[in-house]
């Protein structure tokens, strides 16, 4: 009499998205697993998995991409750091004037467009194939995000914040850095998470190009010598590290911005 | 900006290897559309984007269609997809490589994902968000499914099934001329690396006036698209 409520109430635990996730990456990782042990479709484009692993494993505990993820860290971070420097003050000298924006603003949208790594040519005349070239093509992918968030969160500034600033006396400065920064703080947050992304893409795409160092130049390597199984962990490697840093990014912002920490009730501020 | 990069070649304040001046990017550019293969690259660069926008579109609405309708399967690959949108895919191109060759076919296969993603988000978000209200309506006007289908659902889904297409066709444009320009396949980007492969610096610069131009004229035409269609 109780077997059918049983089965009912079991089916629908395991009809949950998690479920069906987990079931999704086993028939991925059993399909790739099959077709890669019997080489019946694209024999060298499906490495058994636990190759892969095996590869991505000696990544991990041996030092042999020290020096190309070094490379690559300071290409990004660099690339981060120069982008947030350029286009947070930008962003906000644009976005608090109207006058200013009316200009700025259709400007930027269309060059956001343009795809970033066609300008690293230029930048390879200006600084060389070293690792500033990679920085600068990153630095440029980062800045439109950012810039563009930074522009948003100004223009939903309150302007009574403003001007009770000015009514008690605050300079350009003091209104920047005690009105500005905290109330666009989480526009701002987004910004840099969404530039890291593109600073990641924008540095390690230009390193597959050219460069002497770094992940991007690794996973060309690999291709080159067709050694397909350590492109894959290279790849897989990459992609967690981007993920880890995102999620360490949103996590890091959520405590940071004060929108995050405001519960809405005003009596907090009192 | 142009008048100081004129005059700084000009007055060789800067190095003609490292910057062109702009009116002579421009000559270059025009002499390639002239006499040059300019034309016959855009139009490569054109049909792989359109190439792109077919196979994003069909599959997209598709998928996203059914991950509205199937709302286990639909919750449980959303965030896949946001997953797979936010990683630095592009990067696996020489996989695409590998699987197509170094053809214009592997630069369409990767940019499609591109496309794909964002038309499947908001096809899916579009089907979630239609008025409950519409759909009384049509019920209480006796409809059947296929009626329902045609004269309620789609009209209240195709605006945001635009702004996705808008969406799709910005990455795509991106990611085809960013994967011809580094795999040196297909047209625009392909001529911008091979100018930068021989140092020939005019052009580059004018490959990268040309590059931008055809980007900001495919952005134009969108809006004016966008505009066009919510009129």
């Amino acid at each position: 009499m109780n077997r059918r409520p049983n089965k009912a109430l079991f089916a629908a635990q395991i009809q949950t998205p998690f479920s069906v996730q987990a079931l999704t990456l086993v028939i991925v990782i059993t399909i790739w697993e099959l077709i890669g042990r019997t080489g019946i479709l694209f024999d060298e484009l499906f490495p058994p998995m636990l190759e892969i692993l095996r590869s991505l494993w000696r990544f991990i505990t041996t030092p042999l991409l020290l020096p190309h993820l070094r490379a690559s860290l300071y290409e990004v971070g660099g690339a981060l750091a120069l982008a947030m420097i350029t286009a947070i003050p930008l962003g906000m000298l644009w976005g608090s004037r109207r006058s200013w924006l009316a200009i700025v603003e259709p400007l930027i949208l269309y060059a956001a467009v343009v795809p970033k790594i066609v300008i690293f040519p230029v930048f390879i005349l200006f600084l060389g194939i070293d690792v500033h070239s990679k920085l600068a093509v990153g630095a440029i992918a980062a800045f439109f995000p950012i810039s563009l968030l930074t522009i948003a969160g100004m223009r939903e500034v309150k302007k009574v914040y403003v001007d009770v600033a000015r009514t008690a006396g605050a300079s350009a400065f003091q209104i920047a850095t005690y009105v500005y920064l905290p109330a666009i703080a989480g526009q701002v947050f987004t910004g840099i998470r969404l530039g890291m992304g593109a600073a990641v893409t924008g540095a390690l795409l230009a390193e597959t190009k050219i460069a002497k160092a770094g992940l991007g130049f690794m996973i060309v390597e690999y291709y080159g010598q067709f050694r397909i199984a350590d492109m894959y962990s290279l790849l897989l490697f990459i992609f967690i590290l981007a993920a880890i840093t995102n999620w360490t990014l949103k996590f890091l912002f959520s405590i940071l911005s004060p929108l995050a920490r405001g519960s809405g009730d005003p009596g907090m501020y009192f | 900006m142009v008048v100081i990069a004129e005059s700084a070649v000009r007055l060789g304040w800067i190095s003609s290897f490292f910057l062109a001046a702009p009116t002579r990017a421009v000559i270059v550019l025009w002499e390639q559309i002239v006499h040059g293969n300019a034309l016959r690259l855009t139009g490569i660069t054109i049909l792989e984007i359109a190439a792109c926008l077919c196979i994003a579109t069909v599959i997209g609405v598709f998928a996203g269609f059914l991950l509205w309708r199937y709302k286990l399967i639909g919750n449980s690959y959303e965030m896949f997809l946001a997953t797979l949108f936010s990683s630095p895919v592009i990067l696996a191109y020489p996989i695409f490589l590998v699987t197509f060759g170094r053809t214009s076919a592997a630069v369409v296969a990767l940019s499609s994902i591109f496309g794909l993603i964002p038309i499947i988000i908001n096809t899916k978000g579009a089907f979630q968000n239609v008025n409950p209200i519409l759909l009384q309506v049509g019920a209480s006007m006796s409809l059947n499914r296929k009626q329902m289908f045609r004269y309620i659902l789609v009209p209240a889904v195709a605006p945001a099934i635009f702004s996705g297409f808008r969406l799709a066709l910005t990455y795509i444009l991106k990611s085809v001329l960013g994967l011809e320009y580094v795999a040196q396949v297909g047209g625009v980007g392909m001529w911008l690396s091979d100018a930068a492969f021989k140092f020939e610096v005019e052009e580059v610069y004018a490959g990268l006036l040309g590059t931008i131009v055809l980007s900001v004229l495919f952005l134009y035409a969108i809006n004016r698209l966008e505009v066009f269609i919510r009129k």
